[in-house]
């Protein structure tokens, strides 16, 4: 087995892959920006390296010096996690070259699925359906693509060339409105991706994001891992993820053909390692191929939670030269498992970004929770990164029970300092489409609000009035206290004390 | 002390009694609150009911995390509520209108400059935080008096941006 590995990312996922080589009994490396010298993959690591400078540029996206300090380290591998270098076929190819081993797909598969039009003209080849679109003619001018537009039919979708993550993707429902959009789209996909090229893609309506997880070894082995769904998504980004499907349910015949497809795409590229296919099923479930994930998804922990295998794990053994720990006839899903993401985002200002100072975590445990996180108190949440901060995963026996369960572990769960989107999630567990598993990818944009779907709770104006008066009037005595005493340097030290202090 | 909390359009008269007693409308209840771990999250006894909740203080309201809902609550002690009844409640809205950053970020672009005239939800600028380009529209039309930044700049939290005077045209004013 490998003796020692470099981690090529932060955050949770870089404790995750950090958790899976210690159980594995490899050596690891983390590496940090200046930003993240406290954080959890540094303190959790056997070395740790400073890669530079905060922002992902100079730090997480420098594969020339992740190379270097796996050679000084004497690392044999390197996990790129998702995001940054996970699906850059160069550093791929440039680990290869370095005598490393890159714990993923090849260069030349990566390359094939990075490339909107090449993957879907490989799939498509393959026998594969696909959604309409123009990336097939190569880039193009707003003007070609607004001649373009009307031959694909309104509503469309404007998607970066270069793209993942809902960056420099928009709706567009009239050709009126288009030319703005191309403009914002390629604005922000340049600035993402350093490239602005778009393309225009029919818009499913009613659709379900469903992707399938493929694991593949160097043997020609290939197999799935089941399907998540993920339909949840605010501007393209995932917010919930779950396995098995609740739009899927008992329909094995169309599990059994999704997933034979998915193992047919794999197999177009030649693929080893793990990776994710993704469909959109439409409400007549036909289901068309979306794009290849060329990683390991975020998401990852919901199919690790039915199947009970360590995907990470799974993924170094087999980057190691080992064949698959399983055969699709292994392969059987137990119960049902969601993901929250939680992000610093505030639910009740239209998702704003948070940023400060994280005063206190508490976080939820007890029967079938899982957290995976990288943060901690006195963690510092900056803009310079993605807003994820910590994923909550929960099993049931039932999807019934995995709600529930869910609901509980977030009313236990308090991160203090920040804002973050845990009330999102604990409303959409209160919400009829969701427990009855009735939701399409337009759900949370078209039909969710945070306020309407609270209509339904209990009310605790009483209470919150209460408490609110309470502490407001703590805080004015201990004020007005300080200020008898002349010494208004001393007013921090009265707040712990709060509603407990003799007067 | 007395207070009086609105929450929801709601008034709910609160008189301190003592360190654990509280007038609360009608009854008086015996409340214990503590804060966990010297942070802003309280616990909360009332009469034996107990209760979590976050409680921040959020431009002149209080907010109360309780329950998986946001409580907005106003507080005040008697002699403002007074006050403030006796203004009879009228704010012009003629005062200029100051754009700030609603989080930390980096400035990508400014579509106006000083003098402009704008359009209610014309875009202003576009502020890149956590990867995430954010349109700020201005919220009426009027006239762009001061710009502060450029683009390429970053900017921390609640940092003025620019100004905006409203229309004078403008229906919203009387």
């Amino acid at each position: 087995m490998f003796k020692k590995i470099l981690i090529a990312n932060r955050g949770e996922i870089a404790v995750r892959v950090l958790r899976a080589c210690r159980e594995l009994g490899i050596k690891t490396i983390a590496v940090y920006s200046e930003a993240d010298r406290q954080a959890l993959h540094v303190r959790f690591a056997d070395e740790a390296y400073l890669l530079g400078s905060s922002p992902a540029g100079e730090s997480y996206l420098r594969g020339d010096r992740m190379i270097d300090i796996a050679r000084k380290a004497g690392a044999d591998a390197i996990h790129p996690g998702y995001g940054f270098l996970a699906e850059r076929a160069d550093f791929a190819a440039d680990c290869a070259d370095a005598g490393l081993v890159f714990i993923g797909p090849k260069a030349s598969s990566i390359a094939a699925m990075g490339d909107k039009a090449v993957a879907r003209t490989t799939v498509a080849r393959a026998g594969v359906t696909i959604v309409p679109g123009t990336e097939g003619e190569g880039p193009l001018r707003d003007e070609e693509l607004l001649a373009l537009a009307p031959k694909i039919g309104f509503p469309l979708l404007i998607k970066a060339t270069s793209g993942g993550g809902g960056k420099g993707m928009r709706d567009v429902f009239s050709i009126e409105d288009m030319p703005g959009l191309l403009q914002s789209a390629r604005r922000e996909a340049k600035s993402s991706f350093g490239d602005g090229n778009v393309y225009l893609e029919k818009l499913v309506e009613g659709a379900h994001h469903i992707e399938f997880q493929i694991m593949a070894d160097q043997f020609g082995n290939v197999i799935h891992l089941g399907e998540r769904e993920c339909s949840i998504q605010r501007r393209h980004q995932k917010l919930i993820e779950e396995s098995p499907s609740p739009y899927l349910a008992d329909d094995e015949s169309l599990r059994q053909r999704m997933g034979a497809v998915a193992i047919q795409a794999a197999r177009a590229v030649d693929y080893a390692n793990a990776g994710t296919i993704e469909f959109l099923v439409d409400k007549d479930r036909n289901f068309f191929f979306l794009e290849m994930n060329t990683r390991l998804q975020v998401e990852h922990p919901v199919t690790e939670s039915v199947t009970g295998m360590d995907i990470v794990a799974e993924q170094i053994r087999v980057a190691f030269g080992l064949p698959l720990s399983r055969v699709q006839d292994n392969i059987r899903c137990r119960g049902a498992a969601i993901e929250c993401r939680i992000n610093a985002e505030d639910p009740y200002n239209n998702f704003m970004p948070s940023t400060g100072r994280i005063t206190l975590i508490q976080p939820p445990t007890g029967p079938g929770v899982r957290i995976d996180t990288g943060i901690y108190a006195g963690f510092e949440v900056s803009p310079y990164y993605d807003p994820l901060i910590t994923k909550m995963i929960v099993w049931g026996e039932t999807r019934p029970q995995a709600i529930v369960r869910m609901r509980r572990a977030l009313e236990e769960y308090r991160i203090v300092g920040i804002r973050t989107n845990i009330p999102f999630h604990q409303t959409m567990m209160d919400t009829y489409p969701f427990i009855s598993g009735k939701y399409d990818t337009r759900f949370v944009e078209e039909q969710f609000s945070m306020i309407d779907a609270a209509e339904n709770r209990e009310l605790y104006l009483d209470i919150a009035a209460l408490m609110a008066t309470l502490v407001a009037h703590g805080q004015m005595e201990h004020r007005s206290q300080v200020y008898r005493r002349n010494d208004s340097s001393s007013i921090w030290k009265w707040f712990p004390r709060l509603g407990r202090q003799n007067r | 002390m007395k207070y009086i909390a609105e929450v929801d359009g709601l008034d709910f008269p609160v008189e301190i009694l003592d360190e654990h007693h509280v007038r609360f409308g009608e009854e008086i209840l015996e409340f214990d609150l503590a804060a966990v771990s010297g942070q802003p999250l309280y616990s909360l006894i009332v009469n034996n009911e107990s209760f979590e909740g976050y409680v921040y203080p959020d431009e002149g309201s209080w907010q109360v995390l309780l329950l998986g809902r946001s409580y907005s609550v106003n507080i005040e002690d008697e002699r403002e509520k007074r006050l403030r009844r006796s203004e009879n409640g009228n704010i012009l809205p003629d005062h200029e209108f100051t754009l700030r950053a609603p989080m930390p970020g980096l400035a990508v672009v400014v579509m106006v400059h000083e003098g402009q005239l704008v359009e209610k939800g014309q875009i202003l600028a576009i502020l890149e935080s956590m990867k995430m380009q954010n349109e700020l529209r201005s919220p009426f039309s009027g006239t762009v008096v001061r710009v502060r930044i450029k683009a390429g700049e970053s900017v921390e939290q609640k940092q003025v941006l620019l100004s905006i005077v409203p229309d004078v045209s403008s229906p919203s004013k009387h």
